[in-house]
């Protein structure tokens, strides 16, 4: 008994570290666990704090927090800048930082703690690299537009390596478009949606579908709507960590990041920064999405307003970082614009809290 | 529907001055209005909801008409400065109605007999509010994108002319032949002149064998030239989802000798073309010229187009950088 006990404290458990470096990124590791060479480790509190931790191999968590093991890289990815443009793309390769000494907290050691679960994938987070890439392609705060010149092509790299090092703290090493042809055949994505179109009933008419379609239906959900069910209580659990871990951290390095140049500018700072300390204090004495009352449930479609509002702050979090790296990169060139698209997201994120807090939608109250 | 107004006094002076306007019952289609101006917005990109858009119609429609919805939307999109490439005689009449808001699809129009001029949606006409800056729909199985390209006729009637290509993938193995690349209403000359433009430059690309069906129709007849060569190249790699898309519409003038090693050649009228464009460009426009006119362009022209939101690039050579 006694013996078996002592065997159990001695040893390590193990850490399957297969993947790290190529296909993974991070992955929890626990307590006591040995981590591999070239990897680090990172732990992560209750409250959202975090620490590198793991030097000498050995990973050592403290009561109460969880960890991850990550390997610097470098990665590669290719990225579609344009979703309808699905044959040329960006070929990225980028890792993750030494600790930068300045900063209280990397930002990597943020993105683990409020948006990783479980394994980290290269091709999930090259999906988010994608997207916070076109979004801001899409709202004309990135330029790529078509024959591009030297100069806009590296006015384009400037704005991108600081979107991604404020975003998800990666450097990038290296980014070239590149034809993702042979890879990627847009003929057959057109193909495919077009046999998809045939199958789909069209709405526009009173036809009664055929019997076989009507009973293949439930088994298979059509592409375009029941791709990805969305879960309700998971979304907003999610979106609501985010906003509580995030919103502090942004306004930090908003304060440091846009300074104002002139008594107006100043006072446009400090409203935003109370205004967004409201926005932080809102998240994180949200009410539970469930509960319109203490003790009274609320109806499930009202539940999924709620989460809906809940992802739709998350998506003004993500336009507000992707905003702080060209506050980062403009120096005091162009704050004006920059201010009033803080002043607009900040309004988008008021809005969202807000309605997220409501029981009931506007119109039925 | 009548309307009544009166007026008040706010601390600062000013007038405020208030309107109230009666609406006959139709609750179903207001909620239909505002359903498809919300859905209408899920195509846009930036959302920003410090702004509250009031849309009214002076008429209540019939319960079962639904060309109107066109107009919502697009008034919905105008009042908020996201249509700045809108053709300049307003109001406009546009007639189009979607089961598809979200997706930004225009599924057709019921009027028997439109007037003329009209903005008509549906599958022959406007299918997608994108294609209103000529970008391919994402969703449809068809990909068409336009480009356009200033059309020279004497001065006053200097016009930006469309060039529209829509492409359709071929069978596998299906035998390539001469009709895969149709343009309906030009003659023969032309059309060849058309098929040996998209060839070279597809070849340019480094497309071995033919993918596609391609159908190119030109905004107006009676072009001469060939300094919409460019437009028409430029509009082809769009709907073949091969080059990056500018936010607004791609304008383009420019020719080639050899479009097969992808090089653009001067055309002839630098000045008035250069005139119309600087007139007609809009918020996100991408402007293409051959590299050769680099040195004659009008001095601010520039200046004048990034002003407008518009940037502008002089190409010898098309593709990536």
């Amino acid at each position: 008994m006694m013996f078996d006990l002592f065997r159990r404290m001695a040893r390590a458990p193990a850490f399957d570290g297969a993947g790290l470096g190529t296909r993974l990124l991070a992955r929890p590791v626990v307590s006591g666990c040995t981590l591999p060479p070239g990897t680090a480790g990172v732990a992560v509190d209750r409250a959202g704090r975090t620490r590198r931790t793991g030097a000498g191999g050995r990973i050592a968590l403290l009561e109460g927090e969880s960890g991850w093991c990550f390997h610097p890289g470098p990665y590669g990815c290719d990225l579609v800048p344009f979703a309808a443009a699905p044959e040329i793309g960006l070929r990225l390769h980028f890792a993750i930082d030494s600790p930068d000494p300045r900063v209280s907290q990397q930002r990597f050691d943020l993105f683990l703690a409020s948006e990783a679960e479980g394994d980290l994938a290269l091709d999930a987070f090259a999906a988010r690299i994608e997207d916070a890439l076109q979004r801001e392609l899409a709202q004309g705060n990135l330029d790529l537009p078509p024959c591009t010149t030297l100069d806009e092509w590296n006015a384009f790299r400037a704005g991108f390596n600081q979107l991604l090092y404020t975003r998800f703290g990666v450097t990038v090493d290296d980014c070239v478009p590149v034809d993702l042809r042979p890879g990627r055949d847009f003929a057959e994505a057109l193909r495919a949606r077009a046999v998809h179109d045939a199958h789909e009933p069209c709405l526009g008419k009173e036809e009664a579908p055929a019997p076989a379609t009507l009973a293949a239906k439930p088994a298979t959900p059509s592409p375009a709507t029941g791709a990805k069910a969305f879960d309700p209580a998971a979304e907003d659990a999610r979106a609501l960590r985010r906003l509580f871990l995030e919103l502090p951290c942004l306004m930090c390095r908003v304060r440091q990041a846009a300074l104002p140049s002139g008594q107006d500018q100043f006072r446009q700072q400090q409203s935003l920064l109370q205004r967004l300390d409201l926005v932080s204090l809102a998240a994180a004495t949200m009410p539970a999405l469930g509960l319109a009352a203490p003790g009274q449930p609320l109806g499930a479609d009202q539940q999924l307003r709620r989460a809906r509002h809940s992802v739709a702050a998350v998506g003004a979090l993500d336009e507000a970082w992707a905003l702080l790296a060209r506050f980062e990169l403009a120096g005091d060139r162009g704050l004006d614009v920059l201010f009033d698209d803080a002043d607009r997201i900040v309004a988008n994120l008021e809005h969202a809290t807000g309605e997220r807090k409501r029981v009931l939608a506007r119109e039925e109250a | 529907m009548s309307a009544a107004v009166f007026r008040s006094l706010l601390a600062d002076g000013g007038i405020v001055t208030v309107t109230a306007t009666r609406r006959p019952g139709a609750p179903a289609l207001a909620a239909r209005m505002q359903e498809v101006a919300r859905l209408a917005r899920h195509t846009e990109a930036r959302h920003d909801s410090r702004e509250q858009v009031v849309i009214s119609m002076d008429r209540a429609p019939g319960p079962q008409e639904r060309d109107w919805e066109l107009a919502v939307v697009l008034a919905d999109r105008a009042v908020r400065g996201l249509l700045p490439h809108a053709p300049a005689p307003a109001p406009q009449l546009a007639l189009g109605w979607s089961h598809d808001w979200q997706r930004g699809r225009i599924d057709g129009h019921d009027a028997a007999t439109p007037p003329p001029g009209a903005l008509l949606g549906g599958p022959r006409h406007l299918r997608h509010l994108g294609a209103l800056t000529g970008q391919p729909d994402v969703s449809a199985a068809v990909s068409s994108a336009r480009a356009w390209f200033p059309l020279h006729s004497g001065g006053i009637n200097d016009s930006l002319c469309w060039v529209e290509v829509s492409v359709y993938p071929l069978d596998p193995g299906a035998a390539p032949d001469d009709e895969a690349i149709a343009a309906p209403g030009l003659d023969s000359a032309r059309q060849h002149a058309v098929r040996q433009a998209l060839a070279g430059a597809r070849h340019f690309d480094g497309e071995t064998a033919s993918r596609w069906r391609t159908t190119v129709r030109f905004g107006q007849d009676g072009l001469h030239g060939n300094s919409y060569e460019l437009a028409l190249v430029l509009a082809d790699r769009l709907a073949r989802g091969r080059e990056f898309r500018p936010r607004g519409r791609i304008i383009a003038s420019g020719c080639s000798n050899a479009w097969h090693a992808g090089q653009v050649d001067a055309v002839e009228g630098l000045a008035p073309k250069c005139a119309l464009i600087a007139r007609e460009a809009a918020a996100g426009d991408r402007v293409l010229l051959p590299r050769a006119w680099e040195a004659g362009l009008p001095p601010g022209l520039r200046d004048a187009l990034r002003a407008k939101g518009a940037s502008l690039a002089c190409v010898e050579r098309i593709g990536i950088i």
